[in-house]
């Protein structure tokens, strides 16, 4: 924090609150209209004007659980997000620590290329899987979808994890092995507990990235395993612009991902600027 | 701060005693195999398919085509506009989300109270899936129902239906990512201004150096790198993404927002134009590499990728 501003200039600081609460208008007007929304009864939905006062309903969300199936989205967002977010972490952990602690010729080859794979566009990289799939049948599968996220997450996660372990001495390692620990042990015992932040905040992120994904499963899914934003995008053209229902899917989505997400924040930025920028 | 680290750990290589390969690379030759399945493989693939006119008809049947999907990509007016018009959006969205992500920055910066809280609340949208970013905006937009088209309209600002107008459709798509996005932006900067040597600062105002003189000459220089960061990683994401539009134009209206990867979806996946689909992923692709090529020797200069 600053040390410049000492309480000297309140005047100052009451124009940058005026100016922020602007900012904030901004952002948090469409969030918390959603939310409002989803508890809003139909008719107040279908009002020209805006309705600020209304008694609110679980009616959309009922509607969704009951006769929208959304039950079965849920777990399917949860079973694909969730296994392509253990398995990048488990071996972005392995190949990041492999990565950080090894030195060989055309090491910054190996480093481009898990970079440019994080990096390529999803409209590249669905096409050549999609015939892919449809070879192997992983098309309309959730291990299809667990494929699929890993394009992006294994590369994330091996490289964040890789920056991760560069911050930390290799001293504690070799004293460990002084003392009698195998190279694994060092790894396991010494290096890996060390980078716990690290692991969480890859594993949300990567959580975050494969959960919110729209792209490929619009590609891949099919009946057996629509995911939360599909059947949100769905909803939006088979029953007619349902804007309650679609305010309660919506939050249902956007609502874990921000708690997660705000719980890492310290760590966020080494994350998303993928180890370039270190936070705090 | 990691330029010293990391070499020496050549002393822990010496420990594992040599014969075969070293832990490390244990650790990471299967890893990198699983990525090479899940990365090269489509590569080369979608390479082969670009050299071919590719059918869903019956199966799948590929007909040996040589540059023909390549020469008419190159002579393809829509395939180009479609370009143009990414050109646009990209350095809009990603501009407007620079400048006032180091605009709000530099505010949050200068909080003395309620700092953590309000760079919280600042953050929230860069959480949400962009699916849900486009539904909302369509929600808000919507002539009949949409909280901002009321009060566009009541302000006797505009009229029409936003996202169903040509002039309307492009801005109203690019403030949407804007909206997500700019948090990201917010958020580096602030990492970046938080490192910012505070002795300095005060040496300078003991000098008498204004709030604009220490920015130009203190904080500028000593944020310039972590900007040009955000300027990139921002940059790879937009280029990714499209599924703003995919769930609000969807390319409408006219061909208005029709960005290259709307174009290159409806070519696979409306026309089944694969072999032709996969050239222009494949341009894609190339600037894409581009890009992240920038992004690999921005951090090598900062000592962190080796």
């Amino acid at each position: 924090m600053t040390t410049s501003t000492t309480g000297r200039n309140t005047g100052k600081q009451v124009i940058l609150y005026a100016i922020l609460i602007l900012v904030l208008l901004w952002t948090l007007v469409p969030i918390v209209w959603m939310v409002l929304a989803s508890f809003k009864p139909g008719v107040a939905q279908l009002s020209s004007t805006p309705v600020f006062v209304f008694k609110p309903t679980m009616q959309h969300y009922v509607a969704l659980f009951t006769g929208g199936n959304l039950g079965a989205y849920f777990l399917n967002s949860v079973l694909a997000a969730g296994f392509s977010t253990v398995i990048a972490v488990a071996l972005g952990c392995l190949a990041g620590y492999g990565l950080a602690r090894s030195h060989f010729r055309g090491k910054q080859h190996v480093a481009f290329w898990i970079i440019s794979t994080r990096m390529a566009p999803i409209a590249a990289i669905v096409l050549p899987l999609f015939i892919l799939f449809r070879y192997v049948n992983l098309l309309d599968t959730i291990p299809g979808l667990i494929v699929a996220y890993l394009t992006f997450n294994l590369p994330f996660a091996i490289w964040i994890m890789n920056a991760f372990f560069m911050d930390l001495p290799p001293s504690l390692e070799e004293a460990a092995m002084v003392d009698g620990a195998t190279r694994f042990q060092a790894f396991y015992r010494v290096a890996l507990p060390l980078v716990t932040p690290g692991i969480v905040t890859t594993a949300i992120l990567c959580l975050v990235f494969s959960w919110n994904d729209y792209a490929f499963a619009a590609t891949f899914a099919g009946p057996d395993s629509q995911t939360l934003p599909i059947a949100a995008a769905q909803l939006n053209t088979q029953t007619g612009l349902n804007w309650g229902q679609l305010s309660a899917i919506g939050t249902i989505v956007v609502l874990p991902m921000m708690i997660v997400g705000l719980a890492v924040r310290r760590y966020l930025v080494k994350g998303l600027t993928l180890g370039a920028v270190t936070g705090e | 701060m990691a330029a010293t680290q990391g070499r020496s750990s050549s002393a822990t290589k010496g420990a594992n005693g040599g014969g075969g390969f070293s832990l490390e690379m244990k650790m990471l030759i299967p890893v990198l195999a699983l990525l090479a399945v899940l990365s090269l493989f489509p590569f080369f693939y979608i390479i082969w398919m670009s050299l071919n006119i590719v059918s869903l008809i019956n199966g799948i049947s590929f007909d040996f085509a040589g540059l023909a999907n390549w020469t008419r990509m190159f002579t393809d007016e829509i395939v180009g506009a479609a370009w143009a018009r990414a050109a646009l959006y990209f350095v809009a969205t990603v501009g407007l989300e620079m400048i006032l992500g180091i605009a709000i920055a530099l505010l949050v910066h200068e909080l003395v109270w309620g700092q953590n809280l309000v760079l919280s609340l600042i953050l929230l949208p860069m959480f949400m899936a962009p699916v849900i970013v486009g539904l909302l905006g369509r929600f808000l937009t919507d002539s009949s129902y949409g909280l901002y088209a009321f009060v566009l309209r009541e302000l006797g600002i505009f009229e029409s239906d936003i996202l169903g107008t040509a002039s309307s459709a492009l801005p109203a798509v690019i403030l949407m990512d804007v909206w997500e996005w700019t948090p990201l932006i917010v958020l580096i900067v602030l990492a970046g201004l938080a490192s910012v040597n505070q002795y300095v600062i005060e040496a300078a105002k003991v000098d008498g150096a204004g709030y604009l003189e220490r920015l130009r000459y203190i904080v500028a220089p000593s944020i310039a790198g972590v900007v040009i960061v955000a300027l990139l990683v921002r940059s790879m994401d937009a280029i990714r993404y499209f599924d703003i539009i995919t769930v609000t134009t969807n390319g409408g209206p006219g061909n208005t927002t029709k960005i290259i990867p709307i174009r290159l979806y409806e070519t696979a996946f409306r026309f089944f134009d694969l072999g032709y689909a996969a050239a222009i992923g494949l341009g894609m692709l190339v600037f894409s590499i581009l890009v992240a090529n920038v992004f690999v020797r921005i951090l090598e200069s900062r000592g962190l990728a080796r």
